[in-house]
Order: structure tokens, then C-alpha cells, then sequence
């Protein structure tokens, strides 16, 4: 046992990335406010950890995917900000020619299979991918990222099934931010600690402190290895809190300021990756400080990026549908 | 190949050490042998007929009978049955009447789904059996509704469902059972586990130890029971039963049991397992161990087999004439219970086809 590193070069790489997600989303719910963002907009923001933990084990030729939620999940496999940014915008340089929106952003050449309006909607996707994986003789695993919510859907119950019993390369991976909308977890689900359920299925179960990048990221290690040794499927729990709304605009009557400021301030995950890295002398704060500059200058090129960019004209309406374009 | 269940008689039809039978009079005990014994003949007799070519479809459930019937027997009149397809003896304890199953079957006249459904996929509202639902696992959600239904109405009824070890591999199976624990609705999830789910065995369908731990993941209990053993699945269904009767909640109950027989007469099952598989489930057969326990109690011999035999058979003779004697449904019913006032368009093609009568003549005529 023992997942090697992170090395340190990792270590700043990941701190850099959940600033990544952080400035990304701030500046998305900004400029959602401001008009500029068409449809609806879910942010990864206090959950920066359980993504980046993750894909720190994965190349770009492995699968992730995503939810609702998945900005985070797409800068996390190295997905590029600027195309983000313009696809929220509804610009023909976005990852879906401006023609997706939040919830559709995909990235195969990052290994990044998509977002997905539909709760649960990444199961078959990623059961798939990692049967793919399995026939081929690849090495690649799959990454399935999905909430507590998703954990009371069908497609959560037939794919690790499925996984389970194929063996197949495939991590799944509860984020268990505790709410699925407005709904409390134990309101409809018994089994609170997703991650006991894997005795079920056959398969082994872990849980973790989803706000501690390292702890998520020895946990994955683990997952991913056991998946590329052809052991099988692991159901990862990550316990985690999303700071902001369900959506942008949600009021959020259904739990109380305390609760988000405790979580906020106690448990960032972003800050607790810092103070780490500047305790062990990996990082002074100026140069923290600096990493988070370089971050926002990226993203405020994104912004300008997509504020540049045209929108699709009316020929983009029928293509990308068929492979064979309509007459 | 079996692990640890429970279990009251052995198959030789000992009473286990330990083990205590549940208090049945031996008037029911006889009850639910004729039945096992009926069900038992019904399926010859039906998959007799498909092979002649007089029946379209038929699903046998030889071997499986106490799981079935012993489960069925724990429920009152009032209770809901919601079958998967292979519960023949289910609808036999809620005193489905032979010739309405046999009607069904050959979608007669007197068939009270009007001959517009598949064999084998009956329905008795009346005695609460639900219809057949033949897409695998579609019906667990049904049954969670109704139990639901029934504590909203406020009486204590309670749904049994069935459905097979395939069918736990259904999302309708997650979240139907996730509802069930989450609002303590009260069902009884009862799943034949009979090794197969047409050619998928068991280990192929799941890496699960066995059916009963996956109630661990909706945080309710799982019952592993000897399938076989009659008694043994009476008590554990009754107890599941006065369990959500009180309102605590559903059990999940997994009978292990085997399916003998192919999975309906479209199948056979030689092409895809040995009959040395099949071989110990006929040493575990349910209906002898239930006889021989019953011989070794002084309450059955060879005589009483042999009468109980002919009166089987005739019953089912006379049933079978019965429905051999009605004809085809009357064509003006295809045109009923779609809409409460026909609508022009329907009258008028009712109009336009042939009459009832002469619809029949033309039926006899091809
Ligand atoms: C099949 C389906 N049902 C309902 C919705 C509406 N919906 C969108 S997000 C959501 C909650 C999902 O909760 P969870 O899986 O915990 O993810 P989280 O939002 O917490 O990240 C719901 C119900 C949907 N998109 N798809
Ligand atoms: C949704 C769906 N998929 C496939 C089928 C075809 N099918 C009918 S029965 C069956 C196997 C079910 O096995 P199991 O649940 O173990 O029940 P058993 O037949 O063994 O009693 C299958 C695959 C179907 N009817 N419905
Ligand atoms: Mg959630
Ligand atoms: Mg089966």
C-alpha cells in the first residue's frame, strides 16, 4: 500500500488548480449576474479538493465524468478556461460552439467525457468507457464523478453493479456535498455514508474528508491503482460541502448561514492545501500570493477571451447533430 | 453454492435441530401441499399444451413452489400481491380461480383482461393481485406505490412483490427499495433467488455475496431463507408481514431456490447449463421434503398422494374443458375501456368491422 508523492512540483500544481476552479466560478457567477452567462449555472465552489485529488492520478488519456456541477471537474483533467469561459458565454470558440452551455462541456482530448444535465447521467458513460479500457487492454481508467443526490438513481445501482461484476477500471466517485438541490441527503437516502454501501456490491468502499486535497488524493491513489492492476471498481466517498448555491440565484432557505460559514471557514479546502504547503516551507505566502495572481490573470483572459468571441451564427444551428449534415 | 440461510426442515424433511415449525393447523398445512402439488400439475399441463401448439406462452415455476406459495400464504385476503411472472402459485393462494387463469391463457371470452395481454399475464384486482409485469423489475415501484397508498388511506394492507435475482439489477429495483426504507412503506421485497436469469447465472449477474446484503445499502433488513423449505419462508414472510403491518418498515427477503425448468417455453436451457446442475435442487425438491415431513408425522401416505392426485388432475380437467369451451372475446371489445364515451371515430370503425357474430364464424372458418 502507500500512494507515493504527492511531489512537490504536485503539490503547487494542485494548489494552483483549486484556485483554478475557484477564480473560475467566482468570475462565472459574476458574469452571470452581469447578463453574460446564458442558462444555469452551478458552481464547484468548497469542493475544489475531491476534483483536483482526483485527476492528480490521471492522464489525459484516462475518462472523467461529470455532473451539473462540473466546471471543476473539467480544469481539474486540464481542460482549457478560455473555451469554458466562451461556452458559457454562448460563443462559437466555446468547447460546444456556444451551442451547450455550462452543462455540456466536454473535452476528449483531456480525457474529459462531459458534464451532464442528467443526474446520474454519467454512470453509463463511464462503466462504458472503462469496459472500453477492459477490451482493449489499455491501462486507462474511468472516473465517474457524481453527487449524493445521484446515489438514489437507477444508473447508480446498474453500473457499479455492472462494474463490480466485469471488474471493470472504473472509480467512482461520490461527492457527498450533502444536499441534492434543496433536499437533504438523509431525507431520502438512509444509507448516509455512501461509501458503505460498496459492501452491497462486492466491491471495497473509502471514505474521505473531501475538504483535504491530500487526503482525497492518497484515497484516489489507491482507487486508480487497484483499477489499472485490473482489481476493479472502487466507490470513493468524498464528504464535502458546496459553499454557494445549488444554482446561481438560489436562496437557499433550506440551511442556515452558520452552517455555510462554518464550513466556509473552517474547512476550505483551498486554504487548507496553503497553510499546509507554507507550514512544511513548500510555499511562502508571497509566493501563495503570487499563484493566485497568475490564476486570476488567467481567468481574466478567459473573460476577455469569450467577451471577444462572435456568437454562433444561424449555420451553426443544424450542424454537429448528424454526422451528415441536413440538406 | 448455497452459504447461510435459514432453514427449518432439511431436505429429507427432518425438522432442523433447534429449529421450531410456525403454528400452522393441519388443515392449512394439507392446503398449501394440494396447492404446491397443484401448481405443480397446472405447469405440466400448461407447457403440454404450448408444446402441442394449443398455447402461445407459458412460465413454469417447477421447484420454486414453497418459495412462492409459502410466501403468499403469509398474507391476508386485503394484502397485495404484485407478481413478477413465475407466481402462479401466488395467485392460487389468493384463490385465483383456475378457470380464470386458464381463460387468460387462452385469451377466451371469459378472460377478465379480454384476451388483450400475453399469456401468462393475468390480473385480479378483486382478489388484490396485480397484472404480471413482465419488464423485469417493473413492478417493484408498483408495489411501493400501493403499500404507500394503503398508509395514506389509512389502513394497515401490505404489498408483496416479487421479482427475480436478475431483477435486483434494475435501477427500479434501487430506487423503488431506496423509497421503501426511506418512508417505511409496508412492502415485502421477496426475491426468488433461482440461480438464473434466463442464460445469466447468478455469479454472472452480480459480484454481491448474495441478494440479502444489498438491503444493507438502503438500511433495511435482509433475510436469507431456505427457498425450499416451506415453513421456513412462511415464518420468515410472516414475520416480515406483522412487521410492516406495525409500520416499521420493508424486509427484504431473498429465497434461495433454483429454476428447474427452462425460463418460459421459449427457452431451453440446455443449451447454456449441464443437467448435472439441476440434479441436487431435484434431491431438494420443496414438494417432497413438505411430504415427507408430513409422512414422517403420521399425516400422509400413498393413498392420500394417490387421491390427492386424481382430484388435481380432474380439477384441472374440468377447467381446461371449461375454457376450451368459450370462444374468442367478441371483436366490439377491442374498442372498449379506452374511453369512457367511444368517441366518433371509434364508432365509427366498430361500425364499419364485421359483427360479433360474424366475426366467430370467420375465427372457425380459418
Ligand atoms: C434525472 C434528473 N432529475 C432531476 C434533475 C434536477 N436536478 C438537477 S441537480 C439536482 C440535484 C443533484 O444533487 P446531487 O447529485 O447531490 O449533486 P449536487 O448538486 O449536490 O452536486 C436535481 C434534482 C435532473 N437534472 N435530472
Ligand atoms: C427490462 C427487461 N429486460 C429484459 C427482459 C427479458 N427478460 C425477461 S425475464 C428475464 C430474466 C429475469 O431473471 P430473474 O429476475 O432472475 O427472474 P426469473 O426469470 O429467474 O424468475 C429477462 C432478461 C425483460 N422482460 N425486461
Ligand atoms: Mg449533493
Ligand atoms: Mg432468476
Amino acid at each position: 500500500m502507500g500512494i507515493k508523492g504527492p511531489t512537490t512540483e504536485q503539490l503547487l500544481d494542485m494548489y494552483a488548480a483549486m484556485w483554478r476552479i475557484r477564480l473560475f466560478e467566482e468570475q462565472a457567477e459574476y458574469q452571470s449576474g452581469q447578463g453574460k452567462v446564458l442558462g444555469a449555472l452551478h458552481t464547484y465552489i468548497g469542493q475544489e479538493a475531491v476534483g483536483v485529488g482526483i485527476c492528480a492520478h490521471l492522464t489525459d488519456a484516462d475518462y472523467i465524468t461529470s455532473t451539473h456541477r462540473g466546471h471543476g471537474h473539467c480544469i481539474s483533467k486540464g481542460a482549457d478556461v478560455r473555451r469554458m469561459m466562451a461556452e458559457l458565454f454562448g460563443r462559437v470558440t466555446g468547447y460546444c460552439k456556444g451551442k451547450g452551455g455550462s452543462m455540456h462541456i466536454a473535452d476528449f482530448a483531456v480525457g474529459m467525457l462531459g458534464a451532464n444535465g442528467i443526474v446520474a447521467g454519467g454512470f453509463g458513460l463511464a462503466t462504458g468507457a472503462g469496459l472500453a479500457a477492459q477490451v482493449r487492454e489499455s491501462g486507462q481508467v474511468a472516473v465517474c464523478f457524481f453527487g449524493d443526490g445521484a446515489v438514489n438513481r437507477g444508473p447508480f445501482h446498474e453500473n457499479i453493479n455492472l462494474g463490480a461484476v466485469w471488474r471493470l477500471p472504473v472509480v467512482y466517485v461520490c461527492e457527498n456535498n450533502q444536499y441534492a438541490q434543496w433536499t437533504p441527503q438523509e431525507e431520502i437516502t438512509l444509507v448516509t455514508d455512501v461509501a458503505s454501501m460498496s459492501s452491497a456490491y462486492g466491491i471495497p468502499g473509502a471514505q474521505v474528508d473531501g475538504m483535504d486535497v491530500l487526503s482525497v488524493y492518497q484515497a484516489a491513489g489507491e482507487a486508480v491503482d487497484r483499477a489499472r492492476r485490473g482489481e476493479g471498481p472502487t466507490l470513493l466517498e468524498c464528504k464535502t460541502y458546496r459553499f454557494h448555491g445549488h444554482n446561481f440565484g438560489d436562496p437557499q432557505q433550506y440551511r442556515t448561514k452558520e452552517e455555510i460559514s462554518d464550513w466556509s471557514g473552517q474547512h476550505d479546502p483551498i486554504q487548507g492545501l496553503g497553510d499546509h504547503l507554507q507550514r512544511e516551507g513548500v510555499l511562502t505566502a508571497e509566493e501563495a500570493e503570487s499563484i493566485r495572481n497568475s490564476v486570476q490573470e488567467e481567468i481574466a483572459g478567459a473573460v476577455r477571451f469569450a467577451d471577444e468571441s462572435p456568437y454562433p451564427g444561424p449555420e451553426e444551428l443544424t450542424r454537429d447533430v448528424f454526422s451528415t449534415p441536413v440538406a | 453454492m448455497l452459504g447461510t440461510m435459514y432453514s427449518i426442515l432439511s431436505p429429507g424433511g427432518n425438522v432442523q435441530s433447534g429449529a421450531r415449525i410456525p403454528s400452522l393447523a393441519l388443515d392449512q398445512q394439507l392446503h398449501l401441499y394440494r396447492l404446491m402439488c397443484l401448481n405443480r400439475r397446472v405447469d405440466d399441463q400448461m407447457i403440454r399444451l404450448q408444446r402441442q401448439g394449443r398455447l402461445g406462452f407459458y412460465v413454469g415455476s417447477q421447484g420454486e413452489e414453497a418459495a412462492i406459495i409459502g410466501s403468499a400464504f403469509a398474507l391476508e385476503p386485503r394484502d397485495w400481491v404484485v407478481p413478477c411472472y413465475r407466481e402462479l402459485g401466488a395467485a392460487l393462494v389468493k384463490g385465483f380461480p383456475l378457470i380464470d387463469l386458464f381463460s387468460q391463457f387462452f385469451g377466451n371470452s371469459r378472460d377478465l383482461t379480454k384476451g388483450r395481454q400475453m399469456p401468462n399475464h393475468y390480473a385480479n384486482h378483486d382478489l388484490r393481485v396485480t397484472s404480471i409485469s413482465s419488464p423485469v423489475g417493473s413492478q417493484i415501484p408498483h408495489a411501493i406505490g400501493l403499500a404507500l397508498g394503503a398508509r395514506l388511506a389509512g389502513n394497515d394492507d401490505v404489498a408483496l412483490v416479487y421479482f427475480g435475482d436478475g431483477a435486483t439489477s434494475q435501477g427500479d429495483f434501487h430506487v423503488a427499495t431506496n423509497f421503501a426504507g426511506v418512508f417505511k412503506t409496508p412492502t415485502i421485497l421477496f426475491c426468488r433467488n433461482n440461480q438464473w436469469a434466463i442464460s445469466v447465472p447468478v455469479e454472472s449477474q452480480t459480484a454481491s455475496r448474495n441478494m440479502a446484503v444489498k438491503a444493507t445499502a438502503y438500511g433495511i433488513e435482509g433475510v436469507r431463507v431456505d427457498g425450499n423449505d416451506i415453513f421456513a419462508v412462511y415464518d420468515v414472510t410472516s414475520k416480515a408481514v406483522a412487521k410492516a403491518r406495525r409500520g416499521e418498515g420493508p424486509t427484504l427477503i431473498e429465497a434461495v431456490t433454483y429454476r428447474r425448468g427452462g425460463h418460459s417455453t421459449s427457452d431451453d436451457p440446455n443449451s447454456y447449463r449441464d443437467d448435472a446442475e439441476v440434479e441436487p435442487w431435484i434431491e431438494r425438491d420443496p414438494i417432497l421434503r413438505f411430504r415427507l415431513y408430513l409422512t414422517r408425522q403420521g399425516h400422509w401416505d400413498d393413498d392420500k398422494e394417490q387421491a390427492l392426485e386424481d382430484e388435481v388432475r380432474a380439477t384441472i380437467r374440468n377447467s381446461l374443458d371449461e375454457a376450451f369451451r368459450s370462444g374468442p372475446p367478441s371483436l366490439d371489445t377491442v374498442f372498449e375501456d379506452v374511453y369512457d364515451e367511444m368517441p366518433w371515430h371509434l364508432r365509427e370503425q366498430m361500425e364499419s368491422v364485421c359483427t360479433p357474430e360474424e366475426f366467430q364464424t370467420v375465427e372457425q372458418g380459418t
